[in-house]
């Protein structure tokens, strides 16, 4: 067994699109809340630096988003309160709340997703689907650090000979201009050698294998299943629930059968939870014993 | 059994009217360790990538070239030839070292399972496990070009090309990939043919050499026979070892030394030793201080360690003053600080006696203070050597280069001797009165080197002040008044040219090791010269 | 995509159909439901568009030298910036569009897109960049011919696109909030407006400073390396 972020990068992106697709697609606050919960856990579980920021940030993007909605859309019958001469009303400023959580929590999830998706994964996934856009993207993460250092060298190297003289403005994008464009030479150049080099190792001769770091276990296999199962039962479970914002708020009552589509969406959205508190127990037990 | 032949081979670049290469023929044997010579420009890195199908250059071919007796056109040479060439950073490809090592497999289609087979074996007898799931943009340059031979090794390959693969190296990075490629060579049975501009490491292991000249093979041989041959071509001799040099300036006979032990011995059966010492005046320097540094500590974020950890150094105007000392010593760092570039936390530098701060506006730039950095690349803006000299021509006039030929060139068309040059002459045209230089001699031939060594004499007696950080100590003892030792940020030895190397047991050119014990204080083959002409040849000995 | 015999019109038409379908799904979606199933009805043809040109891409033989210099414009789109912010992806994306290639171009509008998005923030937003600015590179190299005649025509062409670009960023972003009301979407161009001008403007001076270098460096790599 091993923790969420191990599981087979493809998988993982499978259930990142699920869980994410059923947060904007179903318009549903039952699921958005849902969701959320799951998001906010796991991004508390996986802990890390700069997470008080992200989750102040949430908080301001809640609320000018939720506000954004009264204020644009005057739609629905309860009428709050006028500004301006424009009605602000019940059902505006709820949706206004819904939609805002669901930006919140897709945004949860998509940083929970770059997180845990470092290069070598992402490669690994894109590759699948596109050997070549892999390939151009990995080059390009190799160049970008090494163009970084090299423009730093320019730049030196031009200080020293006496660019940014004046030191005014002008000057400094004069300078930068003048940075930029003798890294671009370089850069373009010396690309023409990454080119013979990839030549003379074979690139573009025939079939291309694929090498990766990463396999499919049978925990993986088990998470696409689960994921997409999940998903299925929960979406047609709940298709007969009906929320209704405009003109006037409608929520139809939960049945049994609605009630297990809600939890099925649940057991998919604490997945990640689930699992890591499992491995987390399971480590300490192994490590009491060590 | 021959491996590889050429036959009759001629190769014209399109729009050109002379051949670069004009009826070559050669074979080499399996397992073969063939040393590739000749001037810059003389085709050799031509004919390498004519054996290497997939990088051909564009034009006119004949004569025929045949791969373990298959003609080369036939033949998918990706697995069966690896190539190496000169630069660490640009050869790689991917950003993950494991992902480095399976591109050329994943490029000849292998299964999974072979691949993964394939890269531990390399990754262990390179010794990389350590470093198999680093990032390639965080190794060091010896590391990167240790990498590319791997990458290259992995698709093992029968034949292995390597154009002047050391070439960006430092000394010890560099003998330690030749000793790699020497393993390979001896335990797999790996034919090898390499170009290099350092010769005194890859000489003693070659089996044979070949001279290029003048469009064709100029020598061909093993390293005793050629290197006894080639004393009438000063361009070639240049590259050669130490040892091979002074047998040749002393018109030597017999068998010709390869080594530092064989120059040991050569020296010492044929010449006596009278004078031990060659007599030399006492130096002396200027009383202006050009360059000072007291008590500097630089570092280059807060958690880390000082790189220049209380450096204390002077430097007297009108003096060459030298900078050795291995990785990670802090001599680029002091290059950096010394022209501004880099801030110390503490302590002062001064330059002709004024404080760094006190140049306003990057007036240090102009008319005071110039630095040649280690990649002249970096200042290259336009698209003809024209345009880059158009403040400079009077500088680059005074060049032992023909400029003019050069004029209408792109700056990346030219020989690394010869960038080197123009950018220097770029620098100059700032008149400065100190210049420094970080690593001169990088990259570039044995005559471009000789060149410089002529130009910093002149640049010396027209005053201006040199301070150059090398990891050259041949380059430093032809060109030094002074040198400084660094070690862990800050100065342990420092002295006169000739004290210093006969100080040193290690870091110290190789003919002061083959003197050492017999003349003192001889460190270039011009010293040792001198005193084997003071002394005469031993009696009945065969020089 | 076989059926149609001539190249430039099977390009045009590649071209056309994201645009067109993406408009046309949104206001389909948005008569059929009121609510924001039109934005995810956008998402999916964005994506869908997205994967066909990959795919294509990777049936095509493309050389070794060109993929190299896509990957390193698509380096250069990440780490140029020399006026502070914004990053010269429009103007490096049609400069590569017009001197290699309008595939070349695609692919390094959208790589770059994908890889910018890593440091500012991957989120729903990014395939439509990627597709905006994949498109921006192959409309580039398709009139290529034209704009590589007159400096000022590239000039022109590259600033008309970014503002368009961020035009159709802008409705998105409006969609996104919760519907698309012609009040929020001028409210948000307003608010966009300094944004969008110094991003014009900056595109502009990109253009204007690194058209004429880049074309030069990049035909004499052409004319050098046979590509």
């Amino acid at each position: 067994m091993r923790s969420f972020a191990e599981y087979n990068p493809i998988a993982v992106t499978l259930y990142f699109i699920l869980v994410t697709g059923v947060t904007m697609f179903v318009s549903d606050p039952i699921f958005t809340a849902v969701s959320f919960l799951g998001a906010v856990l796991f991004t508390l579980m996986r802990g890390g630096e700069g997470q008080l920021k992200r989750h102040i940030f949430s908080l301001i993007l809640f609320f000018i988003t939720a506000l954004v909605n009264p204020l644009v859309s005057h739609n629905g019958v309860t009428v709050l309160f006028f500004i301006n001469d424009n009605p602000i009303t019940l059902e505006a400023v709820i949706y206004g709340c819904f939609n805002a959580l669901m930006i919140v929590t897709v945004l949860y999830w998509f940083s929970a997703f770059s997180g845990i998706m470092d290069s070598d994964k992402l490669l690994y996934v894109f590759g699948a689907f596109s050997p070549k856009v892999a390939l151009v993207l990995s080059m390009a993460l190799r160049y970008i650090p090494l163009f970084s250092e090299r423009q730093k060298r320019v730049r030196s190297a031009q200080t020293a000979v006496g660019l940014y003289k004046d030191g005014n403005v002008p000057d400094r994008v004069r300078g930068g201009v003048r940075v930029f464009s003798i890294m671009t030479t370089w850069a373009l150049e010396k690309g023409i050698v990454t080119a013979d080099s990839m030549s003379a190792r074979g690139y573009g001769q025939g079939r291309r294998s694929r090498f990766t770091p990463f396999r499919f276990y049978f925990c993986d296999f088990l998470l696409i299943i689960i994921s997409v199962i999940a998903t299925a039962v929960s979406v047609w479970l709940t298709a007969d629930h009906k929320f209704v914002f405009y003109p006037a708020l409608q929520f139809p009552s939960v049945t049994v059968t609605n009630l297990l589509g809600y939890a099925a969406y649940g057991t998919l959205v604490l997945f990640p939870v689930i699992n890591d508190l499992k491995e987390e127990i399971r480590w300490r037990y192994l490590r009491s014993k060590i | 059994m021959e491996i590889l032949k050429v036959e009759d081979l001629s190769f014209c670049y399109p729009g050109e009217k002379e051949p670069v290469l004009k009826d070559i023929s050669f074979s080499v044997a399996e397992g073969e360790f063939l040393c590739l010579s000749g001037a810059t420009g003389c085709g050799k890195s031509t004919l390498l990538r004519l054996l290497k199908k997939e990088l051909s250059p564009k034009g006119d071919r004949s004569g025929r070239i045949l791969i373990s007796g298959e003609n080369i056109d036939d033949l998918d040479s990706a697995e069966k030839i690896g190539f190496v060439m000169q630069s660490p950073d640009e050869q790689i490809v991917t950003d993950t070292v494991w992902h480095e090592l399976a591109f050329g497999l994943e490029n000849i289609g292998m299964k999974r399972e072979k691949i993964a087979l394939r890269i531990a074996e390399i990754a262990s007898y390179f010794g990389m496990s350590a470093w198999y799931d680093k990032k390639t943009s965080e190794l060091s340059g010896g590391q990167k070009q240790m990498l590319n031979l791997a990458a290259v090794m992995a698709m093992s390959p029968d034949i292995l090309i390597l154009d002047e693969p050391t070439s960006q190296l430092d000394p010890i990075a560099a003998s330690e990939f030749i000793s790699t490629v020497k393993k390979l060579n001896r335990e797999l049975s790996l034919t090898v043919i390499i170009t290099e501009h350092r010769l005194e490491e890859v000489i003693p292991v070659s089996d044979r050499i070949m001279i290029m000249k003048d469009r064709g093979i100029a020598h061909l041989g093993s390293p005793r026979d050629i290197v006894s041959r080639v004393g009438d071509s000063p361009e070639i001799l240049a590259s050669m070892p130490s040892a091979a040099q002074l047998y040749h300036a002393v018109d030597g006979e017999g068998q010709c030394p390869l080594d530092v032990r064989e120059g040991k011995r050569f020296i010492e059966t044929g010449f006596r030793a009278d004078h031990t010492a060659l007599t030399s005046e006492k130096y002396t320097h200027s009383e202006e201080k050009a360059l000072e540094f007291k008590q500097v500590f630089f570092r280059y974020a807060k958690e880390t360690q000082d790189v220049l950890d209380s450096l204390s150094l002077t430097v007297y105007s009108g003096e060459a003053y030298f900078i050795l000392g291995g990785n990670g010593s802090g001599k680029t760092t002091a290059l950096g600080a010394a022209s501004g570039l880099l801030k110390p936390y503490s302590g002062s530098i001064r330059v002709f006696e004024k404080k760094l701060k006190e140049y306003k506006n990057n007036s240090l730039y102009s008319g005071c203070l110039a630095l040649l950095p280690q990649e002249v690349e970096t200042l290259f803006l336009s698209n003809t050597v024209r345009e880059e000299l158009i403040d400079a021509y009077e500088e680059a006039k005074m060049l032992p280069i023909d400029v003019d030929t050069l004029l209408d060139k792109h700056p990346y068309d030219l020989s690394g001797g010869e960038k080197q040059l123009i950018a220097l002459a770029k620098v100059l045209s700032q008149k400065p009165r100190i210049l420094l230089l970080d690593e001169p001699t990088k990259g570039i031939d044995a005559v471009s080197k000789q060149r410089l060594a002529e130009v910093l004499r002149l640049l010396k007696k027209n005053g201006i002040t040199v301070v150059a950080v090398t990891h050259d100590v041949d380059f430093a003892a032809m060109c030094a008044d002074r040198c400084a030792m660094f070690f862990r940020g800050r100065v342990v030895a420092e002295n006169t040219v000739r004290e210093f190397f006969s100080d040193n047991s290690f870091y110290t050119t190789p003919i002061n090791r083959m003197t050492r014990g017999y003349y003192s204080g001889a460190v270039t083959v011009s010293d040792c010269v001198e005193l084997c002409r003071l002394n005469g040849v031993r009696d009945g000995a065969a020089v | 995509m076989t059926v149609i015999k001539s190249k430039p019109l099977r390009e045009i038409f590649k071209i056309l159909i994201p645009f067109i379908l993406i408009p046309f799904s949104v206001v389909i979606g948005a008569i059929i439901s009121p609510e924001r199933s039109y934005l995810y009805v956008s998402l999916a043809v964005t994506l869908l568009s997205l994967l066909l040109f990959i795919s294509g891409f990777d049936r095509k033989q493309t050389g070794t030298r060109r993929m190299v210099i896509s990957a390193v414009m698509t380096a250069l789109c990440v780490i140029g910036r020399f006026i502070p912010v914004f990053k010269p992806i429009t103007a490096i994306t049609v400069i590569t569009g017009v001197y290699i290639g309008g595939e070349s171009g695609f692919l390094v509008g959208a790589v770059s897109a994908f890889i910018s998005n890593f440091f500012s923030g991957q989120g729903p937003w990014t395939p439509f960049q990627m597709l905006g600015w994949g498109i921006i590179g192959l409309l580039s190299g398709m009139l290529s011919r034209p704009l590589k005649k007159n400096r000022w025509l590239i000039v022109t062409f590259g600033t008309v696109m970014g503002m368009l670009y961020s035009f159709i960023m802008d409705v998105w972003t409006v969609l996104w909030g919760g519907g698309f009301s012609a009040e929020l979407y001028l409210a948000a161009i307003v608010t966009a407006i300094p944004h969008t001008v110094i991003y014009s403007v900056s595109n502009m001076i990109f253009l204007i400073i690194l058209a004429k270098p880049f074309g030069e460096k990049l035909e004499r790599i052409k004319l050098k390396y046979g590509i």
